[in-house]
């Protein structure tokens, strides 16, 4: 699957729960981030990103604070929280368990339903 | 939530420092894509482009940032504020208009609200005065059913087996006495009251002490306590006064206790003891208090108190169904008869704000038409409909909260004004009236309101979906729409206005209608004096005889005096003596109950009764001549129809003895004893000297017929009294003043509608006058081009009056049918006049009619000298 995806309504705060699980990130850092793992299947809009962040920090799921660039600059970075941690693992259970009820709906055949 | 606190407050303290770092971010995030551009071999500036266009709205994001954070709601507001203060200034006649009409539907609401709360809603001054409630169990129907009571021997076999109160007290109230000894005599309300009285209601006297038990007992009843009141002003606040004796009713009681400030239920100022004992003959029927014990609901109270009544003995010719057992709040004691006409008020001014509402929100229409471009401006800079119209909520709500401001100053005014024409003595607890600050919550959130229902219509309509396509066409073509709404709006003003005259309409019919009933009697250069004889010095109807004989005497030789009489009730006052009597050789019809006045010869000169047959009262008709009566027209038409009535007899013994018997000697009109609203009832009159009985006589009005005007007369009554007994209280009043009392409460329920509807009627026709303008306005240039091709003024005219008459039919047909529905509400207060009273229905369409097309003539002169060649320039 060569084209990109838009962005399920919802997912973009998960993504970017697990993005930053994996270290603290800037914004840029995040979009980048979330392109590579998704390798580059998943759109996101660079104008939605900031307004995500200031939500979840907002939330307490994640926090910030500056410090300084691979280049050498002052950039905003971003952690997960413990209660950003635990929100993840909830938020990828049910993402989990509602894809495998979805799959299964799809995979049923006439003969069993 | 407590992180969301504190990122709230973080950000509200350090808003500039997040705006700064925002910018950081944002551009760091910008340069860093960029800066990736340019190592994959884009030139720089093309990639700073490229990066921008990829990034999408920058102050969009920013915005949605905000947002984010949660400071943005408050934010924002405070901005909308200010910018709704500057746009309101920059507007000072727009403003003064606006705040004035909502200042003026607001004030008014304040003010009707100050005295619904101070009379109906605020609790009685005492503590947990919400377990307080009125037992009461009156016969069902009949006048008696608005005064809750329960009658002595009820009371003393649901004292026995109450269990819901944890202290329960009887009293007794609307008794005056005299008092005397400190300063001039003077009436003072009094209540006799149980021991228990004070221990209910949880108020101890301020000095001395409550009433012991048993001090209510004949013999050991001769104690009093005083109102704080009427200690400061009639015995100078005296600190020795406990032990000390006053005098009341010519009685000496010694005071026991003064009440704490402020304290006067039921209304009174002087409280005895009261023991309730079953007497065969009498048996009063008496308020009671209780207060329920903790954890038992006035439901629970109420059913008990129904169980009680089901096990009740009935009395002859009693059914169950004739008792209404109630447990009700005990402000009803006080408040139940004013609680309707309040809440009328209460209706009708809520009718003059939404007027006010509907023309505010019409001045906003008007003015939205010019913001189309700054809306189309700000929408398109990316502002979402929801800010905007946040934006235009936040200056309607400013507009109203000003006017609410206003509003409060209004009916601090208005209030002196209402508490002073309000018919005195009507309207109780009127020392709870006043500005609080349950008032002003109430005024406040009636603001807010306000300014959202106004200024919803106009702020939609101006962020509508025309606002956004309107960039760069002339404004006036969008605004199109607006006129519907507007329409809409003159039309339901007009419907409300027109639902309030007719309100105010059918009140004043019904007050003249009342004003012009005949009494009977001719009331005007009639002065009259009052007495009510203590039995402490006047013990024997001889004694009470001796002090009419002599006060008549010395009244007649009044100069100017053409007439002078006594009687013990007078017409339209506060009593009457209704009674059963027997009829010589004859039945009386049953239920045929007839009042029975004493009066002294010379009474029906002095009150202007014409005797129809017969003769009037002699100071011969006395004790030792035979007995005599005069009937009133309506008796004899009923005892004896067709047949003279002169020489037959009756007697008001129920087993007359031979000499009970009185030979009827007159007959006299019928006049109207207990209101001009009431029937006439039928009367038959005795010679006060023939009575023995001194309950008769004790309470008396002497009345003088005079040839001068009546007031100056009013000395030499006084100055007879003092001569006669200058122990008694000088009680004087012209007969049309007594009148007028009692007509006071429907005149001024009369006259506070009508204020009300001239109010509604000024705003409404200041709408029309408003819209109509308006219209005129954006129409010139159509005008203009009508003229042009050929149009006489007159066929502007009549452009404009159809649509005047457009306005004028539809809101007559939408009020009338409102009128038709809820003039119904008025049925208690009417007399003689149907709700749906045709003449007043028409009156007052033709009145709103001519209002509003006197409201057209401006806009219409306007309309009819457009200049063609000016009107085709005007853009």
């Amino acid at each position: 699957m060569d084209k990109q995806m838009d962005l399920l309504q919802g997912t973009l705060d998960m993504l970017i729960l697990k993005a930053v699980s994996l270290g603290p990130l800037h914004g840029y850092g995040i979009l980048l981030r979330i392109q590579q793992i998704s390798k580059d299947r998943l759109e996101i809009q660079q104008g939605s990103l900031y307004p995500a962040l200031y939500r979840l920090e907002h939330q307490g799921w994640i926090a910030s604070e500056w410090g300084e660039s691979e280049n050498k600059r002052k950039a905003k970075y971003y952690r997960l929280t413990a209660a950003g941690k635990r929100k993840l693992q909830t938020e990828a259970e049910k993402w989990n368990r509602m894809a495998d009820v979805i799959a299964g709906v799809l995979r049923s055949t006439p003969e069993e339903v | 939530m407590w992180s969301r606190i504190r990122s709230w407050l973080r950000s509200m303290l350090r808003r500039a420092r997040m705006e700064r770092e925002m910018d950081a971010e944002l551009r760091f995030h910008i340069e860093a894509f960029a800066e990736d551009l340019v190592r994959r071999g884009v030139a720089r500036e093309e990639a700073l482009r490229r990066a921008r266009i990829e990034f999408g709205g920058v102050e969009r994001a920013k915005e949605e940032c905000r947002d984010a954070r949660g400071i943005s709601f408050l934010e924002s507001l405070l901005q909308d504020l200010r910018f709704g203060l500057r746009m309101l200034r920059k507007n000072p006649g727009f403003t003064a208009v606006a705040v004035l009409t909502l200042g003026l539907g607001i004030g008014a609401n304040t003010a009707v609200f100050t005295v619904v709360n101070g009379v109906l809603l605020r609790p009685m001054p005492f503590p947990e005065a919400n377990r307080l409630f009125l037992v009461s169990l009156t016969p069902r129907g009949g006048p008696f059913e608005w005064q809750p009571g329960v009658a002595d021997h009820d009371y003393l076999a649901f004292l026995g087996q109450d269990r819901a109160f944890e202290q329960i007290a009887s009293f007794s109230r609307g008794s005056t006495v005299n008092l005397t000894g400190a300063g001039d005599p003077a009436q003072i309300p009094v209540a006799y009251v149980t021991t228990d009285f004070f221990s209910t209601l949880r108020t101890n006297p301020e000095i001395g002490r409550g009433f012991l038990a048993g001090e209510g007992e004949p013999g050991n009843d001769n104690v009093a306590i005083l109102a704080n009141e009427l200690w400061k002003e009639r015995f100078g606040s005296d600190s020795e006064i406990l032990g000390k004796a006053i005098r009341l009713d010519g009685v000496s009681r010694t005071v026991v206790g003064i009440m704490p400030p402020g304290f006067a239920f039921p209304g009174v100022s002087v409280w005895m003891p009261l023991s309730v004992r079953i007497n065969e003959h009498n048996s009063f029927t008496r308020p009671v208090v209780g207060r329920l014990k903790p954890r038992v609901t006035p439901q629970q109270a109420q059913a008990e108190l129904e169980t009680f009544a089901e096990r009740l003995p009935l009395g002859p010719g009693e059914s169950k169904r004739d008792r209404l057992p109630q447990i009700l709040p005990l402000k009803d004691l006080l408040v139940a008869n004013i609680r309707p006409s309040l809440l009328l008020f209460a209706g009708a001014v809520a009718f003059v704000l939404l007027i006010a509402c509907a023309n505010v929100a019409n001045l906003f229409l008007a003015r939205a038409t010019g913001r189309v471009q700054e809306m189309a401006v700000r929408s398109t800079l990316g502002a979402d409909r929801c800010r905007l119209v946040r934006q235009l909520l936040a200056e309607s709500t400013l507009i109203s909260l000003i006017g609410g401001g206003a509003g409060i100053l209004l009916a601090f005014w208005s209030l002196q004004a209402l508490t002073a024409l309000a018919p005195a003595g009507k309207v109780p607890r009127m020392e709870m009236i006043r500005i609080d600050p349950w008032v002003l919550a109430f005024t406040f959130g009636l603001s807010v309101i306000t300014g959202v229902v106004f200024g919803l219509a106009p702020a939609f309509h101006a962020t509508g979906d025309g606002a956004r396509e309107s960039l760069g066409q002339a404004a006036r073509n969008v605004i199109g729409g607006h006129e519907g709404i507007r329409s809409a709006l003159t039309i339901s003003e007009m419907a409300l206005a027109l639902i309030l005259l007719t309100g105010a309409g059918l009140m004043l019919k019904s007050f003249l209608r009342l004003q012009a009933v005949n009494p009977g009697f001719s009331p005007h250069s009639v002065m009259t004096l009052t007495v009510d004889l203590p039995d402490s010095r006047y013990r024997t109807a001889n004694q009470l005889q001796g002090f009419d004989r002599q006060t008549l005497a010395e009244l007649s030789r009044l100069p100017g005096v053409l007439a002078a009489g006594a009687v013990n009730w007078i017409p339209l006052g506060q009593g009457l003596a209704m009674g059963t009597f027997q009829v010589e050789g004859g039945l009386r019809p049953p239920g045929f109950m007839v009042d029975k006045p004493c009066v002294s010869p010379g009474y029906f000169r002095a009150m202007g009764m014409p005797l129809v047959r017969g003769r009037e009262f002699a100071g011969s008709d006395n004790a030792t001549a035979p007995g005599v009566a005069i009937v009133s027209q309506s008796v004899a038409r009923t005892l004896w129809p067709g047949q003279d009535p002169i020489g037959k007899r009756i007697s008001m013994e129920d087993n007359p003895k031979p000499e009970d018997w009185l030979t009827v000697v007159g007959a006299v009109d019928d006049v109207k004893q207990q209101g001009l609203a009431k029937n006439s009832e039928p009367a038959i009159y005795q010679s006060y000297l023939q009575v023995a009985s001194p309950g008769f006589l004790s309470h008396m009005t002497f009345v003088v017929r005079t040839a001068l005007s009546p007031e100056s007369v009013t000395a030499g009554m006084r100055a007879v009294l003092r001569n006669v007994d200058n122990n008694q209280p000088v009680s004087i009043a012209s007969m049309d003043s007594l009148m007028a009392t009692t007509t006071a409460e429907p005149r001024f329920q009369a006259r506070l509608l009508a204020t009300f509807a001239l109010v509604a009627l000024a705003l409404t026709i200041v709408g029309i006058y408003g819209v109509l303008a308006y219209s005129v306005a954006q129409r010139t240039r159509e005008i203009g081009v009508r003229m042009a091709l050929g149009a006489q003024s007159v066929d502007v005219l009549l452009m404009l009056l159809k649509q005047a008459l457009l306005f004028i039919a539809a809101g007559i047909v939408l009020g009338g049918a409102g009128a038709l529905a809820l003039t119904r509400v008025l049925t208690r207060f009417l007399f003689q006049v149907k709700p749906g009273d045709l003449p007043t229905f028409a009156a007052v369409a033709l009145v709103l009619t001519f209002s509003a097309l006197g409201a057209c003539y401006l806009p219409a002169r306007r309309a009819m000298r457009v200049d063609p060649m000016v009107a085709l320039r005007y853009e």
